[in-house]
């Protein structure tokens, strides 16, 4: 009777194929009831965007990049939100997602302060749509209320309705090999034109994330393939794979700047 | 926890699912009843449907969940050959149409004098025989303004209104019929091509943000993931010669800035390189293409001499001089098999447009690109003969010609079909003017207000994409004949009566007696003959061994296609490049400003058709990461120069207006150009659209001079030039960018956030 | 002669006792009131009396003896069990009458407001908070499904498991036999040994 899946989910970002064009972000925004993001949470600096593009400028006109950079939540396996909540509101759960629990969150925004990567949102203000637009909201996501901190979450949802779904067309139990169908992909991968995102299991032979992270860890620090995670060197051991992007011509790398 | 969602499904209607269920017979749909428990009702029964987004021109192909009668997600549709499951920014934006809270909800009469913005609701009925009276009274002086349409809605608005012997106008701002005259005289078709980009190895772009904006980017986006396969060794090359610094122009390889006006010289020096150098494949019949001239043709257009005319600087990429540059990029270019050259936007955009994208499309044929796996791939005829493959792009010149028949009296009545072009014209072309007659009796069909129905005397409210039928042939499709179908699949909210316009038009057309050529009772009708019609071709997607099978099948798959039924190659290439050579001429430039205005299409709010929706106002530029607001990218050096900062309002003054918008200092902005997304500048809508501070929000299209392109009388955007002042003032810029930075944190060598490394140093 | 000092302090004492046994009294007059799961309150008035006793009662009872899964036919297949389109309840009303009257008149209300187009807004009895997702399918297959005697059920039978036996309630009742907290799932999840991680339920 035991349900017992060894996952362990893991994204792989490919920046070379990364074209900035914020569909992930959108469709993010659409499938997790983000609140709309006004002029004034801009003038705040308090936007919310789960999964953002951040945009490098190097070199000077006219040998100029802007480099793309998408990043949501890293779901370390050594993550500094965790250990500070004093209410266990975020935790790392057993299939290596770093999860938020609305209904524990007491506001106290540790998490925030000691996030590397900036990921994580304070609802500093009750969040409002307009009645119409209350139609859209997504009912497997919870709206969060003012006073909650709240970030990427791997759209957890779609895992549990996948999860459930295959179970049912199955008649089954779930196994590993049920689940690494693709029948699922968060909504910011699903959206993704250029397959530039590519989500899966880490302990899955058979996925295709599954090889970038093999490589990660057998050759640290001085591997030939493009992964590489960001930040990594603090030690938060992240679950996304970073793929380097690649310049196909040589620029006189002079002071970036943004 | 206290939400207001717990409160909003007090006045929701009946949810009937007009549709076909994916997994549930069509009878137990019909009708279900919402009850005031949003988690049940919320959760209810979950279905994806198979539609067509209406949100972007070219319509992808999508799946929308609907959970209780209520459209909750919008994704790519997997199978649908443009986009293949992918989706832009702007997929989602239907959403927040559907259940914007200022979306019309009944007919409005105007009730009072002309712009005094009062309006009331009307019922249909009374409404109907309004415009049938107005209709009958000015027979044979009615006109109609849409966007590019396709498909059986487009058919029946063209049936419609020839018979009340008009002229139907199909209006975009930045249109492209330079661009299809130059598909026309280059392809020798009229329908647009597809550019395999997913194959090919190398793609040179001049002007064109296909990965953004440009006629169909999703379905381009998706061969630019493919083209960039780096892991397996077959990354594509792609350089991009433009104006501005685009989303374009940030991914490719090489960014060749240039002058508004001269990409059409730099195509033809990029040939002569490849005939000098003898570059071309065998199978190029040069003597054919340049009347047996050879190199003769395009005397004049060696790099040496042309490099010094482009305005591009000489050190692009580590070339000591722009010739060398060309010469670099043609050897790139004829040496990776197969490569594509393709234009638009700003090439297109100058006095000598045509020129310039004959000249780019040229290249292909040089290359042998044309017709080619990872080329030029030619799309076919569609298989219905209602149909056509491509839309009438007009003009603004075909606008003044309507402005003329108006003060003329020969138009009488006119109607706007979900299009806003007083917004999307300048101010000079004296629309607004005209439209505030009280001769002229306008009907307009829409979803929102806005600067066009401003002037109404009746506004009906059409419905959703996502509440009504309707279907497309891709413009362009993916090599092979392709039939989108869209269907409702949700019904309007109970407090909205919308309703179909195409069905608004037949039932005018009837009620005038004027049916003969419209004998369709409903688009859906219509929808079922062309089911049959496929039904009866015995090929492609969609199986069926019923008509009734087959067309459920079609809805549930959102289309018919068939990837046999590709095109052929019918371009006439004899003396192709002496046809070319003898439109040869300068840009011609408005006023002597001291900078180029390059506009360009927002890469959300486009050319302002999604300004009323929120997701699309704050989805941050690729580029600046500004939302919300009107701004004007300039050259950081220049603004020091000018001790112009981030935030500062500045003006920009052109000969014929002068407009504000907030500063954007960029280090990627050539130093000559000044360049202002369209999109904002709204003026009546909802307050998304309109709520700005003086400066924040500016329409570009006001800035822009009446120049014309030379052979399609299109308006000739980028050829104008402007002076700037700072105001003095500054605003707050709205952009994320500095909001939530991971580089904040720490960043030390060896830390750096974006890792990059060259072709070849790594293996996986 | 009591100090001074005594009788404030007494004073002070009986007002705060008054004070807590005021709000303890508050508390359990507004749960008394309110709704489950918060609340002790009773079956909810619904806009159209429906008789579960009448539908789903035994044919011994008086009833007809219809399965659960009639109606919320959703419920072995989606998340919600989800309340009957008022066309399906039409679709046998056109034809079955009520036995009296009262019934009667009932059943007008239904008819009147299918034919009108006007939604029925039924009152919910069981809720659940806004941050909990249930799936009823997944309940009702892991007690029709499993290995032992407990876990291979009928589907009316599954439904007793949390809300009682509804085919012998007039008016539905809340927490007859569960009261729909953590602690019920819980438990339950835990004697079935599945998991219970947070995001299992919390979205």
């Amino acid at each position: 009777m035991v349900i017992k899946i060894e996952h362990k989910w893991g994204m792989v970002v490919d920046l070379d194929k990364c074209t900035g064009c914020n569909g992930c972000v959108v469709a993010c925004q659409a499938e997790n009831n983000l609140p709309i993001n006004t002029k004034d949470l801009f003038m705040q600096k308090r936007a919310f965007e789960w999964i953002r593009i951040e945009r490098y400028w190097e070199g000077e006109f006219p040998n100029v990049k802007a480099r793309y950079l998408p990043v949501m939540c890293q779901h370390c396996g050594n993550a500094p939100c965790e250990p500070v909540c004093p209410v266990y509101a975020t935790y790392h759960n057993d299939q290596g997602l770093n999860v938020q629990v609305y209904n524990r969150c007491v506001g106290t925004r540790y998490c925030i302060n000691n996030c590397t990567y900036q990921v994580r949102f304070f609802n500093f203000w009750e969040p409002t749509w307009p009645e119409r637009l209350q139609n859209q909201l997504n009912p497997d996501v919870t709206v969060r209320t003012r006073g909650i901190t709240e970030k990427c979450t791997f759209c957890v949802q779609r895992i549990r309705r996948a999860e459930i779904t295959v179970e049912r067309r199955e008649r089954t139990k779930l196994n590993d090999k049920t689940m690494a169908a693709r029948n699922f992909m968060p909504a910011c991968v699903q959206a993704c034109p250029t397959n530039a995102l590519m989500f899966g299991d880490q302990n899955n032979q058979e996925d295709k994330i599954h090889g970038y992270f093999e490589e990660l860890h057998n050759h640290e620090g001085h591997s030939d393939s493009r992964g590489y995670r960001i930040l990594e060197e603090i030690g938060t051991d992240p679950s996304v794979i970073y793929l380097k992007k690649v310049d196909q011509f040589k620029m006189e790398h002079s002071e970036s700047h943004g | 926890m206290k939400l207001t969602r717990r409160n909003f499904l007090a006045w929701a209607g009946i949810s009937a699912m007009g549709a076909v269920a994916c997994d549930v017979f069509e009878d137990e749909l019909r009708v279900q009843s919402p009850v005031a428990l949003p988690e049940d009702l919320v959760k209810g029964k979950e279905n994806w449907y198979a539609t067509l987004c209406g949100t972007c021109p070219n319509s992808e192909g999508v799946v929308v969940r609907v959970v209780e009668g209520r459209a909750k997600k919008v994704q790519g549709n997997p199978n649908y050959p443009t986009n293949l499951g992918a989706q832009s920014a702007r997929c989602d934006l239907g959403l927040q149409q559907l259940y914007h809270p200022d979306r019309i909800s009944a007919p409005l009469r105007l009730n009072g004098e002309k712009a005094s913005g009062r309006f009331d609701s009307i019922t249909w009925s009374r409404a109907l025989d309004e415009v049938s009276k107005e209709l009958s009274a000015r027979d044979g002086a009615v006109a109609m303004i849409s966007p590019p349409m396709r498909g059986y809605s487009a058919v029946i608005a063209d049936e419609f209104i020839k018979a009340f012997g008009g002229k139907r106008i199909e209006f975009e701002s930045l249109d492209l019929k330079t661009y299809r005259t130059a598909i026309k005289n280059v392809f020798g078709q009229d329908i647009q091509p597809h550019y395999d980009i997913g194959h090919a190895q190398y793609v040179l772009s001049f002007g064109a943000d296909f990965l953004s904006t440009w006629v169909s980017p999703t379905q381009w986006e998706v061969g630019y993931g493919e083209f960039r396969d780096s892991d397996h060794s077959k990354r594509g090359i792609m350089t991009h010669v433009d104006s501005r610094f685009s989303v374009t122009a940030s991914n490719a390889d090489r960014w060749i800035p240039i002058a508004p006006g001269q990409e059409g010289k730099l195509a033809l020096s990029i040939a002569y390189v490849i005939i000098e150098e003898g570059l071309y494949p065998s199978n190029v019949d040069i003597s054919s293409l340049t009347s047996g001239q050879g190199l003769n043709a395009l005397a004049g257009y060696s790099p040496e001499n042309i490099g010094s005319q482009l305005g591009t600087p000489d050190n692009v990429l580590g070339s000591h001089s722009v010739s060398e540059l060309i010469r670099t990029v043609a050897r790139e270019f004829a040496s990776h098999s197969p490569a594509i050259a393709l234009g638009g936007g700003t090439a297109g955009a100058s006095t000598n447009g045509l020129f310039n994208l004959e000249s780019i499309y040229l290249l292909n044929h040089l290359v042998g690109s044309v017709g080619k796996e990872g080329g030029v791939i030619l799309n076919p005829e569609p298989p219905i003969k209602e149909l056509k493959g491509y839309s009438n792009s007009h003009t603004l010149t075909d606008i003044e010609e309507l402005i003329k028949d108006i003060k003329a009296s020969k138009i009488k009545m006119l109607f706007v079909y979900n299009a806003n072009p007083v917004y999307g014209s300048p101010d000079w072309s004296g629309l607004e003017q005209v439209l505030n007659s009280d001769d002229l009796y306008m009907v307009n069909i829409g979803s929102f207000v806005n600067e066009t129905n401003h002037y109404a005397d009746m506004i009906l409210p059409d419905r959703n994409y996502m509440e009504d039928w309707g279907n497309d042939i891709p413009e362009p499709s993916a090599g092979y004949q392709t039939v989108g179908v869209q269907q409702p699949i949700v019904n309007p909210l109970s407090d909205m009566d919308p309703r179909s316009s195409s069905d608004v038009l037949l039932t005018l057309a009837q009620d005038s007696g004027k049916d003969s050529s419209l004998p369709w009772r409903s688009l859906e009708d219509a929808l079922k003959g062309m089911s049959d019609e496929l039904f009866e071709l015995n090929r492609g997607s969609v199986s069926g061994t019923t008509k009734q099978e087959f067309w459920t099948n079609l809805l549930r798959q959102g289309g018919w296609w068939d990837k046999s039924a590709t095109g052929a190659d019918v371009s006439d290439i004899n003396g192709l490049i002496n046809k070319i050579t003898v439109k040869s001429k300068d840009p011609k430039l408005s006023g002597n400003g001291e900078f180029y205005l390059v506009p360009f299409l927002h890469n959300s709010l486009l050319d302002g058709r999604n300004g009323d929706i929120p997701w699309a106002q704050g989805t941050p530029d690729p580029i600046t990461s500004v939302a919300w607001q009107t701004w004007i990218e300039i050259n950081d050096k220049v603004a020091d120069d000018k001790g112009i900062r981030e935030g500062d309002v500045i003006e920009i003054r052109s000969g014929a207006e002068a407009i504000k918008g907030i500063a954007f200092v960029s280090p990627a902005q050539p130093p000559d150009v000044i360049s202002i997304p369209l999109g904002q500048g709204r003026t009546v809508g909802s307050a998304y659209a309109t709520d700005r501070l003086d400066g924040e929000s500016a329409n570009v299209l006001n800035i822009v001079e009446n120049n014309k392109i030379e052979g399609t009388d299109g308006l000739a955007w980028a050829a104008t030039t402007v002076n700037i002042t700072n105001t003095g003032t500054s605003l707050r810029i709205a952009k994320f960018e500095g909001d939530y930075e991971s580089r904040e944190v720490g960043f030390t060598e060896g830390e750096e956030l974006i890792k990059t490394t060259s072709p070849g140093d790594h293996d996986h | 002669m009591i100090p001074k000092g005594n009788i404030v302090a007494a004073t002070l004492v009986g007002l705060i006792m008054a004070g807590i046994t005021g709000f303890i009294l508050l508390v359990i007059a507004i749960s008394w009131f309110s709704n489950a799961p918060f609340g002790l309150a009773n079956a909810p008035a619904q806009p159209i009396a429906f008789p579960h006793t009448a539908h789903a009662g035994s044919v011994d009872d008086g009833g007809l003896g219809m399965e659960c899964e009639f109606c919320h036919r959703n419920v072995t297949k989606g998340d919600s069990a989800t309340v009957p389109a008022l066309q399906q309840c039409w679709y046998c009303h056109q034809k079955v009458s009520g036995g009296d009257e009262e019934a009667q008149a009932e059943i007008d209300k239904l008819v009147t407001a299918y034919s009108d187009g006007v939604p029925v807004n039924w009152e919910r009895v069981h809720r659940l908070p806004d941050h909990v997702r249930f799936v009823h399918e997944a309940h009702i297959r892991h007690f029709t499904m499993g290995d032992t005697p407990e876990t291979q059920l009928e589907v009316k039978e599954v439904c007793t498991v949390c809300h009682g036996e509804v085919a012998k309630m007039e008016e539905v009742q809340p927490k007859q036999f569960q009261s729909l907290k953590m602690g019920t799932c819980l438990d339950c999840h835990r004697k079935y040994d599945v998991p219970t991680d947070c995001t299992i339920c919390h979205k």
